[in-house]
Parts: structure tokens; C-alpha cells; sequence
């Protein structure tokens, strides 16, 4: 089987975000980026399939991001990725074009599966997966927190505001990872070393055949100011005292 | 003390600024604590703080058994725990380092410090959890354990605090007054503040407090990295199981919540230029990377001692950056050309253990103008004149090239035993 798992850059979350000059948008160039959270447990996952259930999965990384923006691509190659795509594209990109670029690269690689994080942290949209599931015509099980293969498909536990909830989907389909699906893993040396080895392949939007069409639009951004104001009390009779003077108990 | 003015100014409220603190409020002096974030939240807040009081000389020896006291003392002031007693245990796997150890035992026993040999069996009595098939001598010193950084740095606040000394966070200093070849004060975010003794405990960022007064101080800030593993039934760790030092691997480590941390001194490691940071720099947010190339070494490293450790084990990572000069000792004192500003930097990952004594010297230095130890060895303007030792690229070349050689070089009698 083969595994896609679409992996997106995003800005360091733990690091302080810039704007750049004109305020509309982060600047990109004082940011540090990693691998979006969720779609290392995506990346993870796949790689338990391989280790357990499919021996013979090849598991393919694909980014969408500007023509130097490999590093996070590595990140995936290096925890065990077999190989790795970039769709070279620059500036922004909204949950509908991406969807339309994986539904294309869908095409071309043919997975049996793909698997993703269920949203990225820098934009929080958490639309992309269920956009490509639709682009696709294939069952979709959202926010997986435990996967089986069962029975020809996948058994899903899924996380809602309800309580677990299980269901089945035949293959191939699309899955977006929660938090609570697996740890990822850290890489080891050798494979660091391998990764770095590796030639990532780089397409373009051109030569898939989509022409981007943008349907939402960043009109401006603005960094919300939430410095820490630490002050030590002496003791718990001192902490109930200030909680009550700042009216947050009564 | 007035509002702005004090004795002394301390920029930066890791535990070398606030053992300082603390010291010199008990003899009497007013003292305002500097901190640009938050108390205890740089190095200090990401130390491993492991006690090994054998050092190179006799002299850094006696520093860090009195500083054992005075941590007892601080115990009983505060009521925390700091100082966990686990003993220590040196590996060796090859002969070289097998008579690394024999020397530092010989060492030790002429000093009077508690060492001795344990045989490879007795090892694997007291630390299950290590891999000894490999291991050809060991020694232990049952004095040793580590002391627990934030309860320190807690402990020195509290009775710093006790003593009148001022602490103002989210304070960061953004100029040093200067009169002629005298420190007056400095300016920060809140304001000016004055005193005729600035010391420049900023650990990582101090060369570039020592920038802004015109001088230059040859350290350098570079990364470093240790794991925790999460409690494993299959391998439990004893709270009080030896902390440990493997130098054929370069690593150490220590008991922690049940599980073991273990840290390195790699042969390489990140480098940080402080001043290219956000002025709002979160050491304690610092995150390593899934594929971390320094991480994956220590990972590696770590299982050849521990085989049970791999990339996929439970762990919690710690990243930080530690303050390294080209000798490894720290620069206590002033520099020529700058009356009244005192360092206090440099401990290049010895930071919390010999913090304890370091405030006293500091505050001998200060009001008394010298010291009862022999400091010698970490005077600040040690390297004042030596040619290269302004420069910045040469300064962190040197730096660089000491933590590579922490656990590289085969200790000799004279250098540091880490």
C-alpha cells in the first residue's frame, strides 16, 4: 500500500511570531518553521502501519511551499518517510487550493491512503481533509484518534464533543490525525544522516495541471500582545486574596 | 533603599545574580535584582544542576564542598529540598579513561575527598538500569548527587528577599550609565536605576551587557540539550541511584521523577548570537526539533550506556543555552577600564553547583575587595590581555572549542574534571 501524508511547514508555535512591515502578514523570514504537530502523527502513524499491519507500505511526504522550504520535508524523511514530494508555490494558500494540489498529486501517486493532520497550527482551519475527501469522492474519518485496519478498511476512532465514536471506512480514504493518535517519534541519527541524502522530488502547480484560484483572501493580521506579569505571593491565604481582588473568584 | 537607588545593581536573576543577591544583603548592602524575564527562567531553569565536587584543583574542590554546606544551610532557611545526596559513580570503558579515573581517585584521596573504586559487579548493584558488560573501572564518591535548580534559585530568592534585596522582572536592561571609567547605574524598561556596583550576572546575554558598556567580555552562549524518560517499570530508577558521568560517550545524568535524564557534551553544538534573538527570547519555550541532529546524538549516545533508550522512548527533551568561556571556568571580577561593574558569568554548565559559593566570593569581592578563596583561575580579566580576546569570532571559536573537548580530552591534573 501507499501512504500519502501531506506535511506542512508552519511557523514555530513555542517562538513569537513577527509581521512583517506592512502588517500583512508573518514575516516569514525572522520565523523558524517546523513540521506542523499534527501531521507529525500523521507522518508517525503511517509509520505504524508499516512497522505493524503492512510491512510493504511506501509512505510518500508532500509539501506545498516555497522552492527552499524542503527542511520540514526532511523532518518526515528523517522519522522514516520513504520519500518526499514538494509542490513548489509561494505566498498564500488557502484549504481549497490545497485540497485541489493534493487532489492532484492524489492522482498522480495513487495511494491507498492518505493521511493527514486534522488542521495546521499556524491557521487552524481544519478544512483541507475534508475538502480533499469531497475533491476525491472518498470516505473521509476525521479526527482519528486510533486507527485498525479491519476487514478490507479502517476502523477509526474519531474524537468528537460527544465521546468516542467508531466507525468504518473502506479504503482508499482520507484521514486527519488528532492529537491523542500516537507520540511522534524523534529521529535517529542514521536516518538524519539518510534523510539528508535523499533528493526530494519538486513539482510545480503548472505541471500538475491546477491553476490556483484563490477564494480567500488575508486581509490583515495583528499580533496580540499577551505578556506574561508574574509576581511571587507568599503563600495560599496571599493567592486567594489576589484572585479575589482581580475578580476572578469571588 | 530609595526608589532608583541602591548599593549594588545585579542584572539578571539566574542563580549566580541571586546567590549574589542574597549574600550581599546579609552583610548589609542594598540590593536591586535585574531580571529581563522572569526569576530563575534561563539557564538556570534548564540545568541539570549534577554535583561533582571533584575538580582539577584542590582549591575548586574546597569551592563546591562549601558551597554542599552552604546549601544545607539555605535548606533549613527556606525549607525546600536542594541538595539530593545520590552519590556519583565515573565509567570507564577503555584504558585511557580507566586511568583518568585511577588519577582522579589518587586525586581525591590527597585532598581528603570521599572516593574510592567499586568493582564493575558493585556498579551494576547500584544502577541496574546501565549497561556494564563493557565497562572496565568505575569510582564512586557517595558525597556527590545534584542539586535541584528551580528549589535553589527559589531558596536564594526567598532569603535574599528576607534581606531586603528588591527583585523587578520583566526588566530588561537596555544601557549601563557610565561616568568617565565608572559604572553609575543603568537604563532599562522601567527606567534608570543607580548604583556604584553593577554586577553582570546575564548569563547567556552578559557579553552583550558587557557591549553595552563599552567592553568586551570573551564568552559565548551555545546550545545544549538532555533527555528525561518518562518512569519505566521495566527500568526503574531509583530516586537516589548515583548520578552518573560516562566521558567515552560524553555523557551524564542523574534520577529524575522516576525516570533518568541524561544529557551530552557533544563534539559539536548550536551556537546562538544572543543579540540576533527577539528582544522577548522565551528560553524556557525552546523546543528541539523531531530531527534535531543534536538530539539524535545524545539519543544515541545514551543507549550505548542505557539500551533501553532509543528515539521512540518516553521522554521529555530540554533545550537551552549555556554560557561557555574558553577555559571553562567562570570570570568573576572586574575588567580594567570599568570601575564598579562586576561579572559574574561564564560557568559553562558548572552554573548551579557552584553557585553557592560563587555569592560569596562575589560579595567578598565586592565589599571587601578581595576574596578568601584563591580565585585566581576565575578572574574575570584573566584573558584581558591575551591577543584574539576581543574579538568576537575568536572569542566564540575558543568557546566553541572548550565545550567540544568537556568530555573529549583525557583529564590531566591540572584541567577541569566536569
Amino acid at each position: 500500500m501507499k501512504i500519502l501524508v501531506p506535511c506542512k511547514r508552519v511557523p514555530d508555535p513555542d517562538q513569537k511570531p513577527r509581521l512583517n512591515a506592512d502588517g500583512s502578514n508573518i514575516d516569514d523570514v525572522a520565523v523558524s518553521f517546523i513540521l506542523n504537530p499534527f501531521d507529525a502523527i500523521a507522518v508517525e502513524e503511517a509509520l505504524r502501519i508499516r512497522e505493524v499491519a503492512h510491512p510493504d507500505t511506501e509512505i510518500v511526504a508532500v509539501g506545498i511551499c516555497p522552492v527552499d522550504g524542503e527542511a520540514e520535508l526532511r523532518t518526515a524523511l528523517a522519522m522514516g518517510a520513504d520519500r518526499a514530494l514538494l509542490v513548489e508555490h509561494a505566498g498564500m494558500s488557502d484549504p481549497w487550493n490545497v485540497a485541489r494540489l493534493l487532489a492532484a498529486v492524489v492522482e498522480r501517486e495513487q495511494p491507498g491512503l492518505v493521511l493527514m493532520g486534522k488542521q495546521a497550527v499556524d491557521d487552524d482551519s481544519n478544512q483541507t481533509g475534508q475538502f480533499l475527501a469531497a475533491l476525491l469522492n472518498w470516505p473521509q474519518a476525521t479526527f482519528a484518534s486510533q486507527l485498525e485496519f479491519f476487514d478490507g478498511g479502517l476502523r477509526v476512532h474519531r474524537e468528537t464533543d460527544l465521546g468516542i465514536e467508531i466507525i468504518r471506512v473502506t479504503l482508499p480514504a482520507v484521514v486527519t490525525a488528532d492529537l491523542r493518535l500516537n507520540e511522534p517519534r524523534y529521529a535517529s541519527l542514521p536516518s538524519i544522516l539518510k534523510a539528508k541524502k535523499k533528493s526530494i522530488e519538486h513539482t510545480t502547480p503548472a505541471e500538475l495541471g491546477v491553476a490556483l484560484e484563490p477564494r480567500v483572501q488575508l486581509l490583515s493580521m495583528e499580533v496580540v500582545n499577551s505578556q506574561r506579569q508574574c509576581e511571587q505571593v507568599s503563600n495560599a491565604a496571599d493567592l486567594l486574596a489576589r484572585l479575589r481582588e482581580a475578580e476572578v473568584i469571588e | 533603599m530609595s526608589e532608583n537607588i541602591s548599593d549594588v545593581i545585579i542584572i539578571g536573576a539566574g542563580v549566580a545574580g541571586l546567590s549574589t543577591a542574597m549574600q550581599l544583603a546579609k552583610r548589609g548592602a542594598s540590593v536591586r535584582v535585574l531580571e529581563r524575564e522572569q526569576i530563575g527562567n534561563g539557564s538556570t531553569g534548564r540545568a541539570a544542576g549534577l554535583l561533582g565536587q571533584l575538580r582539577g584543583t584542590s582549591e575548586h574542590t574546597r569551592m563546591l564542598m562549601d558551597g554542599v554546606k552552604i546549601v544545607k544551610e539555605l535548606e533549613e532557611l527556606a525549607d525546600v529540598e536542594i541538595y539530593v545526596q545520590t552519590g556519583s559513580v565515573r565509567v570507564a570503558e577503555t584504558p585511557e579513561r580507566a586511568r583518568e579515573i585511577t588519577d582522579l581517585v589518587k586525586i581525591g584521596r590527597s585532598i581528603e575527598f570521599d572516593i574510592d573504586h567499586i568493582t564493575i559487579d558493585e556498579l551494576a548493584e547500584r544502577m541496574p538500569h546501565m549497561h556494564t558488560d563493557d565497562l572496565i573501572e568505575a569510582c564512586w564518591c557517595p558525597t556527590d548527587g545534584h542539586l535541584q535548580p528551580s528549589e535553589l534559585a527559589l531558596a536564594y530568592h526567598k532569603v535574599g528577599k528576607a534581606h531586603g534585596v528588591a527583585y523587578q522582572t520583566n526588566c530588561p536592561v537596555t544601557g549601563v550609565l557610565l561616568d568617565g571609567d565608572k559604572v553609575t547605574g543603568v537604563q532599562t524598561s522601567q527606567g534608570d536605576f543607580h548604583a556604584p556596583i553593577i554586577v553582570n550576572a546575564a548569563g547567556p546575554w552578559s557579553y552583550l551587557v558587557a557591549d553595552l558598556a563599552g567592553t568586551t567580555l570573551p564568552n559565548a552562549a551555545l546550545g545544549h540539550v538532555y533527555l528525561t524518560t518518562q518512569p519505566n517499570p521495566d527500568h526503574p530508577v531509583d530516586r537516589l541511584s548515583p548520578g552518573f558521568r560516562n566521558r567515552h560517550h560524553r555523557i551524564y545524568g542523574r534520577p529524575e521523577n522516576g525516570g533518568l535524564l541524561v544529557g551530552i557534551y557533544g563534539e559539536d553544538c548550536p551556537e546562538y548570537d544572543m543579540d540576533t534573538l527577539p528582544v522577548d527570547f522565551d528560553m524556557s519555550a525552546m523546543k528541539a526539533r523531531l530531527d534535531d541532529i543534536h538530539l539524535a546524538m545524545l539519543i544515541h549516545s545514551a543507549q550505548q550506556r542505557f539500551p533501553w533508550i532509543n528515539e521512540r522512548t518516553p521522554m521529555h527533551v530540554t533545550t537551552g543555552i549555556m554560557t561557555f568561556t574558553p577555559d571553562g571556568r567562570p570570570f568573576c571580577g572586574q575588567l580594567p577600564g570599568h570601575e564598579g561593574l562586576y561579572h559574574c558569568t561564564g560557568f559553562s554548565g558548572h552554573g548551579i553547583v557552584q553557585s553557592p559559593v560563587i555569592g560569596v566570593i562575589m560579595s567578598e569581592l565586592i565589599l571587601d575587595g578581595k576574596s578568601s578563596y584563591d580565585i585566581e583561575s576565575i578572574e574575570a580579566d584573566r584573558y584581558w590581555e591575551v591577543p584574539g580576546f576581543q574579538d568576537r569570532v575568536e572569542i566564540k571559536e575558543r568557546c566553541y572549542k572548550m565545550q567540544g573537548s568537556y568530555y573529549g580530552r583525557v583529564e590531566g591534573e591540572i584541567s577541569g574534571t566536569s
